[in-house]
C-alpha cells in the first residue's frame, strides 16, 4: 500500500520538521499558559489550604485581605473564641514586603501569626530546614525561592530579622512567596510610623498611635456545629463579614483569577488560531508546490478521495508533529518560569483535539485548491 | 479476422470561447482507430492535437458529437458516466512529452500508485510493474527516484506506467521530444511492439518526422477534421 502522504513527507522531510517545530513552539506556548493559569489556581488554594481554618471574619463590608485591604481588631480574635462552637481562634496579619537581598529586592507575602497562639500557618510539611517560629521578635521563616538560606540575616525596617525556617512552595495567590513573622513584628512593620513621621506627627499634635490591628482574625469550628450558622452569627452580631474556607477560595478565584483566565483564554485563543492559521498556509503552499503532480493524478484517473486523503493527512501529520515538539518544548523550558506553570496531561489531550480539529479545518483551503485542479494544467501546450 | 474497434468519433466538435475570442478547433471529426494500431497524429502547432488527445482521453469535454471507448459509448453530446477518472484509470494510458512522474514516489510505487486505486491487489500489481521495468531495462532501478534517473530512463518509467494498468488505449502527446533522435526511435519501436504485443491501440501525438516509418497510420488535422494519410508515402 502505497501511503501518499507519508511518501511525499519523507521526500521533503528536513522542511516538514523545522515546520512542525515553528508551529510546536507556538503550541509549547498554548501548553506553558495553560500551565500558568493552572499554577495560579494551584498556588491560590496554598496558603487557604495550609491554614486549614473553617472561617475568615474580615473588616465589614469588604472582601477581605487578599482582594482589599481589611482592618480589625486583634482583641477580636477572643470575642470570637467566646462563640459558642469556635475551637480555636487566631489574629493574622498579611502584607507584601520588599526582602533587601545583596543584589536585589525580593517581592514576599509576610504572614504575621500569634507565635504563642493555637493556629500556626506554616505547613509542617513544607519546612525544608530549621523550624518555626519560636521568639516574639526579629525571626522569618522564608521560602527557599527568596534566595535566602537559614541564619540569613535580613534587614527589614530597623530590624535585622533571622532566618529561623526554609519552606518549600510556599506562595501567596499572586505567586509572591511567602515568608512568616511573628504578630507583633508585622503590626510594627504594618502599623507604625517611621521616626520622622512619629516627630511629625507628634509636632502636630497626633499621639494616638493603635496598633493592635490585624488583616483577619481566622477560626476553627468544634465537630457538630454548622460552620455557616456560626458565620451568620458573627455577621449579624459583630458587624464584621465572615467567610468560610470554601468562599475565601471562591473570593480568590473570582477576584484574582477570573481576569487573568480571561486574559490567558484569549491568549490562548488568538494562538490557537494564528497555528490553526499557520497550518493551513503551510498546507496550501504545499499543496500549491505539487499542483503539477496533483494534475497528474487526476489526469491518469486517480480519484479525488485518494488525493484529498494525502492532503488531509499531510495537515494532520504536521499537526501531531507540531503537538509533539509543542509538549517536548513546554517541558523543557516551564521550569525557567518565575511562577509556578503546572502541565497537566487532560490539559494537552485537549489541545490535542483542538489541534486535531484545527488541522482538518486548515486542510479545507488545500482541499479546495485539489478538486478545482485541471487535469490538463498539468500538460500544458 | 476483423480488427476491433478500440477508439471510434464521429462527428466531433470542439471550441473554445466566445465573441471575440472563440476559436473553433475540431469540426465534425470522424474517425476509427482500431486495437493493435499505432497511429500518429501529425499537425502544426495549434491545429488541436492536444486538444483532440484529451478528448479521446476523457479528459477535455467536446462540444459535440459521439465517443467509444471500446465498444462502450462514453459520449453522446455529454459524458454518459459519472466520472470519466475511472474510464480513464482502468481503460487508458498516458504518456507525455516531459515524464510527469510522482517526483516522491519511487519508480515501482509510482507504477503501483494506480493499480493501487483499481484495487488490484497489491502483490498481483507489484508483479505486473517489476514485470514491465524488466522489459524496458530498468529493472535495477525500481527504488529509485525521479529524479535520480535519466531523461530516457524516466520515459520509460512513465511508458511503463502507461501499460500497468493494461489499458486498451494508450495516448501520447510527443512522448519523444525530450529525446535525442536515436533513443526516439527507439522509443516508438517499443510503443510498435507493446502495441502488436499487447494489442492496443497507441496514439501518438508527434512533430518528429524520422519517426513516421515506425507507425501504422498517420492521421492529420485538416481544415478542422481530420483525415488519415498512407503511411507509404513516408516509408
Ligand atoms: N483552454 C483553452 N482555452 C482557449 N483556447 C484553447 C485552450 N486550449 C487550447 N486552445 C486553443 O486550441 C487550439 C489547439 O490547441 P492545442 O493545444 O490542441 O494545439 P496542438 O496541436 O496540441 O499544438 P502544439 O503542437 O503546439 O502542442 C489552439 O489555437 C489553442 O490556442
Ligand atoms: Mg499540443
Amino acid at each position: 500500500m502505497i501511503h501518499l502522504a507519508k511518501e511525499d513527507i519523507k521526500h521533503t522531510f528536513g522542511k516538514f520538521i523545522v515546520t512542525a517545530m515553528g508551529v510546536g513552539m507556538l503550541l509549547g506556548i498554548v501548553l506553558i499558559m495553560i500551565g500558568v493559569y493552572r499554577g495560579m489556581i494551584v498556588d491560590a488554594e496554598v496558603l487557604l489550604d495550609d491554614l486549614a481554618v473553617d472561617l475568615w471574619i474580615v473588616q465589614e463590608n469588604t472582601l477581605g485581605p487578599f482582594a482589599e485591604s481589611s482592618r480589625v481588631h486583634e482583641d477580636l480574635k477572643n470575642t470570637i473564641k467566646a462563640i459558642e462552637g469556635i475551637d480555636k481562634s487566631e489574629a493574622i496579619t498579611f502584607q507584601n514586603i520588599q526582602l533587601p537581598r545583596a543584589d536585589k529586592k525580593v517581592r514576599v507575602m509576610a504572614v504575621g501569626y500569634d507565635i504563642f497562639g493555637e493556629i500556626n500557618p506554616i505547613n509542617p510539611q513544607r519546612l525544608i530546614a530549621g523550624r518555626t517560629l519560636k521568639h516574639d521578635h526579629y525571626e522569618i521563616v522564608v521560602e527557599e525561592k527568596t534566595g535566602f538560606r537559614l541564619y540569613d540575616k535580613i534587614k527589614l525596617s530597623r530590624h535585622y530579622y533571622t532566618v529561623v525556617g526554609v519552606t518549600h512552595g510556599a506562595v501567596s495567590s499572586g505567586g509572591d512567596s511567602l515568608v512568616y513573622i511573628s504578630l507583633k513584628d508585622a503590626q510594627e512593620l504594618q502599623f507604625s510610623y517611621s521616626n520622622k513621621r512619629i516627630h511629625s506627627d507628634r509636632a502636630r499634635g497626633i499621639y494616638n498611635k493603635d496598633s493592635h490591628m490585624v488583616n483577619a482574625v481566622i477560626a476553627t469550628v468544634k465537630d457538630g456545629y454548622s460552620i455557616d450558622e456560626i458565620a451568620d452569627t458573627i455577621q449579624k452580631w459583630h458587624h464584621k463579614s465572615v467567610y468560610t474556607k470554601e468562599e475565601q477560595k471562591i473570593v480568590l478565584t473570582r477576584n484574582l483569577i477570573e481576569k487573568a483566565s480571561k486574559q490567558i483564554g484569549l491568549f490562548t485563543a488568538i494562538l490557537i488560531l494564528v497555528s490553526t492559521i499557520i497550518i493551513a498556509l503551510i498546507i496550501y503552499t504545499m499543496t500549491l508546490e505539487k499542483m503539477k503532480e496533483i494534475s497528474i493524478m487526476k489526469l491518469i484517473g486517480l480519484p479525488n478521495s485518494t488525493i484529498i486523503k494525502m492532503i488531509v493527512e499531510e495537515t494532520l501529520l504536521l499537526g501531531i508533529f507540531a503537538f509533539i515538539f509543542g509538549n517536548i518544548f513546554s517541558h523543557l523550558i516551564y521550569s525557567k518560569f518565575p511562577k509556578r506553570v503546572v502541565l497537566e496531561i487532560p490539559d494537552a489531550w485537549m489541545l490535542f483535539a483542538i489541534i486535531i480539529i484545527a488541522s482538518i479545518l486548515a486542510s479545507f483551503i488545500g482541499v479546495k485548491k485539489v478538486i478545482n485542479a485541471d487535469p490538463t494544467a498539468a500538460i500544458g501546450g | 479476422m476483423s480488427a476491433q474497434q478500440a477508439i471510434k468519433v464521429e462527428n466531433l466538435n470542439k471550441s473554445f470561447g466566445s465573441g471575440d475570442t472563440f476559436v473553433d478547433v475540431i469540426h465534425d471529426a470522424s474517425f476509427t482507430i482500431y486495437k493493435g494500431e499505432l497511429v500518429a497524429l501529425v499537425a502544426p502547432s495549434g491545429a488541436g492535437k492536444t486538444t483532440l488527445l484529451m478528448m479521446i482521453g476523457c479528459v477535455d469535454t467536446p462540444v459535440s458529437g459521439k465517443i467509444w471507448i471500446g465498444d462502450e459509448k462514453v459520449y453522446d453530446n455529454k459524458w454518459l458516466t459519472k466520472t470519466t477518472r475511472k474510464i480513464r484509470r482502468e481503460k487508458l494510458g498516458f504518456i507525455f512529452q516531459a515524464h510527469y512522474l510522482i517526483p516522491f514516489l519511487n519508480v515501482i510505487d509510482n507504477l503501483v500508485l494506480l493499480p493501487q486505486a483499481n484495487k488490484v491487489d497489491e502483490k498481483v500489481a507489484k508483479t505486473k510493474a517489476r514485470e514491465l521495468l524488466k522489459y524496458f531495462d530498468i529493472a535495477e532501478k525500481e527504488k529509485a527516484m525521479p529524479s535520480q534517473l535519466s531523461g530516457g530512463q524516466n520515459q520509460r518509467v512513465a511508458i511503463a506506467r502507461a501499460l500497468v494498468n493494461d489499458p486498451e488505449i494508450i495516448l501520447a502527446d510527443e512522448p519523444t521530444a525530450a529525446l535525442d533522435s536515436a533513443r526516439s526511435i527507439d522509443v516508438v519501436k517499443m510503443l510498435k511492439k507493446i502495441a502488436k504485443e499487447q494489442n492496443v491501440a497507441i496514439v501518438m501525438v508527434t512533430h518528429d518526422e524520422r519517426v513516421l516509418p515506425y507507425c501504422d497510420k498517420i492521421m492529420k488535422i485538416e481544415n478542422k477534421k481530420t483525415v488519415f494519410e498512407d503511411v507509404s508515402a513516408v516509408k
